[in-house]
C-alpha cells in the first residue's frame, strides 16, 4: 500500500510528531529523530530533486531552532536526502532488514554530516557526538523505523 | 552489433540531477548567509510553521508550573499582602523625604518573569526561547537570571519573544569580579569532553592574585549589558596559569541551565547594581549546581 499519497501522509505524520515530541513536549534527545526517518523514507520514493528539496526544507526548520551553527542541519539533511534517493539506483531491497539497515546507516551518516558541517570551533568530540550518540540515535531510528514498517505495512517481512 | 553499455540518461533524469545539485548548493550557502538574514529566516519559520509547537511547549510549561506552585504561591501571596500593606506607607514617606531633599527617583532594574522554552533539536543545545520580547522592553544583551544567579543573556529579540544563550554557549562571556571586588576577570564557558562536563572559567586573573575555593563570583557591570552583582558561580580550583602573568580558575555555576524553566529577564540599564537582589548571606547558604529557578 505504498502509494505516493500514502508516503506523503506518512511524512506529514512523522513531521508533526517529531516537532511535537522535540519542541512541543520538550523531550529533546529522548525522542527519536522522526524527521530523518521521514526524510529517508520519502527519499526512496520521490526522486532525487524533490528529495533534496525536502531535505533542504527539513534542515532549515531544524536550523530555525539553532543558534550554534545555522546551516549545519540544512546541509546534513540535504546531503542525506540526496544519498537516500541515490540508493534507489543501487539497491532495490524492500525487506524489513534492508529498511532497518537503510535507516540505521542513513541516520548515522546524517549525524556525521551534521558534525562535519557544524565547524571546528563548535563541534563536540567525534567519539562522543558521532560514535556514541550517533550510533545510539541510529539504532533508535532503525528500531522506530521497524515498528513503523510493521504498523504501516512497509517492506516485506522476509 | 553495438556493445552493451550504461543506459543513456533521459532528459528528465538529467534535469532531476541538475535540480538536486542546485538545491545542494543552496543548502551549502545557508551557512554563509549574513547573520541578520539567518535570523530573519529563523524568525519567519518560528513564527509560522514552528509556532504551534513552540506554543504547545509554552502552554505545557505554564500548566506544569501552575499545578506545582499553587500552594506555594498562595502562601507567598498572603505574606506579601501583609508586607505590602505596611510597605506603602514607607514608600509614601520615602517619596516625600526624597522630594524634600530634591533627590531624583531611584533607578532600578525591571524584572520580567518569563518561561524558558528549549527546542531540543540538534544544534540548539545552548539556546532557549523566552516568552517576552521587544514589546515588553527586552533588548539585545539583557541578562536572564534565576533565583540563584545568571542563566544567560538574550542574543536575539523579536516583538513577542526572544532567543537567549545560556552560559554553556561557546560565545558566552561575562565581565566578572569576586564578591568583595578585589579581583576582576572574564567568565567564559569551557567545553568538556561531554556536554555534561561543560564548565565555567574565570579567565584573565592577575598571576599574583590567589583565590580561595568557594569564593562567589559576580558580574562586574563593566560593559554595556550585564548589571553589576549577579552571581555567576563559585571558585572551584586553579584551571591553568599562563607564563607568569595570568591565571584562570574553574567555577561551579550557580545555575544549571537545563534546570531553569522560569526566569527573570532584566530590562533596565546595564550599569545598575543589582547585588541587593542576591544578598551575600543567602548566597553563602544556597546550593549551587542543579538548582533551577523553579525550585
Amino acid at each position: 500500500m505504498k502509494t505516493p499519497m500514502f508516503v506523503w501522509f506518512l511524512v506529514g505524520v512523522l513531521f508533526v510528531l517529531h516537532f511535537l515530541l522535540h519542541v512541543g513536549f520538550g523531550f529533546g534527545t529522548g525522542a527519536p529523530d522522526l524527521l530523518t526517518i521521514a526524510l529517508l523514507l520519502a527519499a526512496r520514493e520521490i526522486g532525487l530533486g524533490r528529495a533534496a528539496l525536502l531535505g533542504l526544507c527539513f534542515g532549515l526548520l531544524e536550523d530555525a531552532l539553532s543558534v550554534l551553527a545555522f546551516g549545519a542541519n540544512t546541509i546534513a539533511m540535504t546531503v542525506t536526502a540526496v544519498g537516500g534517493a541515490y540508493t534507489r539506483d543501487l539497491f532495490v531491497g524492500d525487506s524489513r532488514f534492508f529498511l532497518a539497515s537503510y535507516l540505521l546507516i542513513g541516520k548515522w551518516l546524517r549525524d556525521l554530516f551534521h558534525w562535519l558541517a557544524v565547524g571546528e570551533g563548535l563541534r563536540q568530540p567525534f567519539v562522543d557526538q558521532v560514535l556514541i550518540q550517533g550510533a545510539v540515535g541510529a539504532v533508535y531510528a532503525a528500531a522506530i523505523g521497524l515498528a513503523l514498517a510493521a504498523v504501516a505495512g512497509l517492506g516485506r517481512e522476509a | 552489433m553495438p556493445a552493451y553499455g550504461n543506459e543513456p540518461e533521459s532528459d528528465g533524469r538529467r534535469s532531476d540531477v541538475t535540480f538536486a545539485v542546485v538545491v545542494m548548493v543552496l543548502a551549502a550557502s545557508t551557512s554563509f548567509l549574513a547573520e541578520s538574514n539567518q535570523q530573519r529566516i529563523s524568525s519567519a519559520l518560528q513564527t509560522t510553521i514552528l509556532r504551534p509547537f513552540i506554543a504547545t511547549q509554552a502552554r505545557l510549561n505554564e500548566s506544569r508550573f501552575r499545578a506545582v506552585q499553587v500552594d506555594a504561591l498562595t502562601t507567598e501571596l498572603d505574606s506579601l499582602s501583609a508586607i505590602v500593606s505596611t510597605h506603602s506607607a514607607l514608600l509614601d514617606e520615602n517619596q516625600t523625604l526624597r522630594g524634600l531633599l530634591g533627590l531624583s527617583d531611584r533607578v532600578s532594574q525591571s524584572y520580567l518573569p518569563a518561561t524558558v522554552l528549549r527546542p531540543g533539536t540538534p544544534g540548539s543545545e545552548s539556546m532557549f526561547l523566552v516568552d517576552v520580547g521587544a514589546d515588553d522592553g527586552v533588548s539585545h544583551g539583557s541578562a536572564v537570571v534565576s533565583a540563584h544567579g545568571l542563566v544567560g543573556v538574550i542574543s536575539e529579540v523579536r516583538a513577542v519573544n526572544a532567543v537567549g544563550m545560556d552560559w554553556s554557549h561557546p560565545s558566552f562571556r561575562a565581565s566578572a569580579m569576586l564578591a568583595d571586588g578585589s579581583t576582576f576577570g572574564l567568565v567564559e564557558a569551557r567545553r568538556g569532553r561531554f556536554r555534561e562536563e561543560d564548565r565555567l572559567v574565570l579567565n584573565g586573573v592577575a598571576f599574583n592574585q590567589s583565590i580561595a575555593n568557594g569564593v562567589t563570583v559576580l558580574t562586574s557591570g563593566l560593559g554595556d549589558f550585564l548589571p553589576r552583582g549577579i552571581p555567576i558561580g563559585r571558585i572551584e580550583g586553579l584551571a591553568d596559569s599562563e607564563g607568569s602573568w595570568r591565571k584562570s580558575y574553574w567555577m561551579t555555576p550557580m545555575v544549571e541551565p537545563g534546570a531553569a524553566t522560569h526566569v527573570l529577564v532584566l530590562t533596565g540599564e546595564g550599569g545598575d547594581d543589582v547585588s541587593a537582589v542576591w544578598p551575600a548571606d543567602s548566597l553563602a547558604t544556597s546550593d549551587t549546581v542543579g538548582v533551577g529557578p523553579g525550585s
